[in-house]
């Protein structure tokens, strides 16, 4: 049976759901956050240390945000490249109809690996 | 006349938000649509979040002003702080930036090489220094700061309106 978690701070709701083969981190609201490496990082390094073990896929859903500030995306660009050099599966999904969310996570196929380990993933 | 927002802005993390809402409904009253809306309240936004990080603010008279506007096909964003002594890092910082990000032939190479370098810091280090580079990448904005003779400190963005 699935576990599901919800973490709140000012606007941001993050939605962690622990299911058979993945885990989904929800990003929904605004992430306004002055620090977030005090909220997000934990939670991210988290899902992270549970996920490598049981071997599943973290899918960092961030669709349902309407607006990100760039601190926010400093812990998901660190735990992109710990999954990176290590053993970690994520996927990333956004919107890529919305332009700024485009434009952002667009830039994260840096991190993307050969062998599909990291998948960067804008669909409408 | 050309339509103009000013706001005062208290060094109030929670003010971020009001922000945020403010020049969004400003925008969207502008018709700009909803593709530049988010793109210049995050312009907005990251500015304001630098100008309460930073900004030195000794009693409720000492705020964050805030002005938005546009003219002649583009859009400016002008936020202005009180800095004091220990802001000095940042103002060189500030100049550092913005030079390192003017010596990047477009400013995507710049924010793919912040990214990188932020990859590679340690996870408890929690200053990103992505803001004023997304800026000039996401909201294709010039940058400049300008410090008056009461330790005001002024950064703009302006953008072309497309």
């Amino acid at each position: 049976m699935a576990k599901a978690q919800t973490f709140t701070n000012n606007q941001l709701t993050i939605d962690v759901a622990d299911e058979e083969r993945t885990i989904t981190v929800h990003f929904l609201g605004k992430s306004i956050l002055r620090d977030p490496n005090d909220f997000v990082m934990p939670i991210l390094l988290r899902t992270l240390g549970e996920a490598i073990p049981a071997r599943k896929r973290i899918v960092m859903n961030f669709r349902d945000l309407s607006y990100m500030n760039s601190s926010t995306l400093t812990p998901v660009i660190k735990i992109l490249e710990r999954a990176r050099v290590g053993e970690g599966q994520i996927t990333v999904e956004y919107r890529k109809s919305l332009k700024w969310q485009d434009i952002s996570f667009s830039a994260l196929v840096i991190f993307q690996t050969p062998d599909g380990r990291i998948v960067i993933e804008g669909t409408d | 006349m050309s339509p103009e927002l000013e706001l005062r802005v208290a060094s109030d993390w929670n003010e971020v938000g009001r922000v945020n809402q403010a020049v969004s409904e400003f925008l969207s009253g502008c018709g700009l649509p909803a593709e530049g809306v988010d793109k210049y309240t995050m312009v907005a936004c990251e500015l304001v979040e630098n100008g309460i990080k930073y900004g030195h603010f000794s009693g409720e008279k000492d705020v964050v002003n805030v002005r938005v506007w546009i003219a002649g096909g583009t859009i400016s964003v002008l936020v202005s702080n009180p800095i004091g002594n220990y802001s000095r890092t940042y103002l060189s910082e500030l100049d550092r930036t913005i030079q390192w990000v003017r010596g990047f032939q477009a400013p995507f190479e710049a924010y793919i090489a912040r990214m990188k370098a932020i990859s590679r810091e340690p996870l408890e280090t929690d200053k990103s220094g992505l803001g004023l580079v997304r800026i000039t990448y996401e909201g294709r904005a010039m940058l400049d700061f300008y410090l008056d003779e009461n330790d005001t400190l002024s950064v703009s963005a302006v953008s072309t309106l497309e």
